[in-house]
């Protein structure tokens, strides 16, 4: 027997006597033939733990597998923008691409109201809170109230700050003969988490700068406090959008983050429940370009799970 | 088809009740039986009880989601040509060694499948565009130009019939909208000829192009026999004489209170679907 085979030879030999001899061998080795040695030892204390204790059925495992290898690889590879390369990416769309701020907007809205209803079922007795802001976010805010509508869920819109433009103008026409409400005012806390069962925040986007405007502050306090889920467009309004939460406003803790086009660096703050990836209209030549590494969507779906 | 659903209807349990592995079976079997008849039952109704909108009434359901619910004709054309898309997607796996190819016309409907290309692109299809008469509108130039810059080739001219048939495996008629009337003008003519005869299968968006867009097929032109129809917001009258394997519906944006105006009956959309089958 060779010097190799023999060290393989008394870690199995310890490591059939006890899981907890074992764990003797997994002293730190030197050189490939320790390195091999070393993973060799790992791996056979795992077979042996899973022997001891299975925990689930091969298909299972299997499936688990895949799920979390395909998380992982969500998770880690996709890249994080920050916010000049988010500024640049949206003017790429619209001055290269020719695309208009209607058509993107369009398909933005759209997949924020089909991430909501993958994770939240429509109530019959509460409705659905849309915070709207004066920009771009709250325009995404309106066309996902829209959608909502038509999905069976029961929106109504905060727009405190609405914008005198055609495009936003249009958009509240819309959402007005959807026989979606406009509330005057956002609701105190007892109204607000008795009223709704989920609550969109679209008020600031990529393109916000700290501090929040005295207008806003009073809304994001709530959205900060309340126990109803808040699902945040883009950006959790008020955070950093590198760096996330700041000291200065009382931080937004969303449930859900919909990510639109590619997440930016401050989702890597993020700490709620589900992070989705919304607004499919990244083709293929631009996601090299910025090399987004961005995961497939799942067959025809304008949504897919990064956490 | 009426037959079968009647004697489902039947069926009873007179074994005795066994934890057998044939009892199992035939659980699953009346499972599965159940199953084909809510699909059946609904399919009937969608069939049976959907409005189909004669010209004027398509042409004026238009007018009022653009005059009176403001809606841009941007957010309206990139929904129908996503769902358009969608509904291809569903029934018809992207081809490795074939493309697609969209006929887009002069119109709206030509705008629809533009887009509906663009989406395809994404979907994982290889989408090919003949664009032979490009309207000079800002809408229509930026259409262009998103599918340059997805890699989407125009081509310059129709193939001939055997290159038709080899090269994709899917063609989308994206012609000839509810604005129609006819004839066919002469630039037209030879395409819609070449896509009544393909064997390849033809995918129309909203109307069959050439069909008159209440009495269907004309004795005129050579008449489109498509293999899908997508019929956009609600079908038009002219619905009523596909023969095709799939009518879908699709511009998922028609609020209640519209469908209740015109009394569309429109079938409900599954889950967060673009697109619902009418057939």
């Amino acid at each position: 027997m060779t010097p190799l085979h023999s060290q393989y030879d008394t870690v199995l030999r310890l490591t059939a006597r006890s899981s907890a001899a074992s764990l003797s061998v997994l002293r730190p080795r030197t050189g490939t033939r320790g390195l091999a040695l070393s993973i060799l030892s790992l791996q056979i204390l795992a077979s042996k733990c899973q022997q001891q204790y299975p925990l689930l059925n091969g298909k299972e495992k299997c499936l688990k597998n895949d799920i979390l290898k395909t998380t992982i690889r969500n998770m880690s590879s996709v890249r994080h923008l920050n916010q000049e390369e988010a500024i640049n990416v949206d003017l790429e769309l619209f001055n290269e691409y020719q695309f208009s701020v209607d058509q993107l907007m369009e398909l933005a809205g759209l997949s924020c109201a089909h991430a909501i209803a993958e994770k939240y079922k429509p109530d019959p007795d509460k409705g659905v809170l849309v915070c709207a802001g004066p920009g771009n976010n709250g325009g995404d805010g309106l066309v996902c109230a829209r959608h909502l509508r038509l999905l069976g869920f029961t929106p109504e819109i905060l727009y405190p700050k609405p914008t005198d433009k055609p495009l936003f103008n249009n958009l509240v026409k819309q959402c007005e003969m959807y026989d979606i409400a406009f509330i005057k005012e956002m609701p105190n806390m007892e109204s607000l988490n008795s009223k709704y069962h989920v609550i969109v925040d679209a008020l600031f986007g990529f393109s916000f700068k700290p501090p929040v405007r005295p207008l806003f502050a009073p809304i994001i306090e709530l959205l900060s406090k309340t126990s109803v889920p808040v699902v945040s467009v883009d950006i959790p309004s008020g955070w950093h959008v590198e760096d996330g939460p700041t000291d200065d406003t009382p931080a937004l803790a969303p449930d859900m983050l919909i990510s639109l086009t590619a997440p930016k660096r401050c989702a890597k703050h993020f700490r709620g429940r589900y992070h989705m990836l919304g607004g499919r209209f990244v083709p293929p030549q631009m996601q090299k370009k910025y090399q987004l590494n961005l995961p497939e969507y799942p067959g025809t779906s304008q949504v897919v799970s990064l956490s």
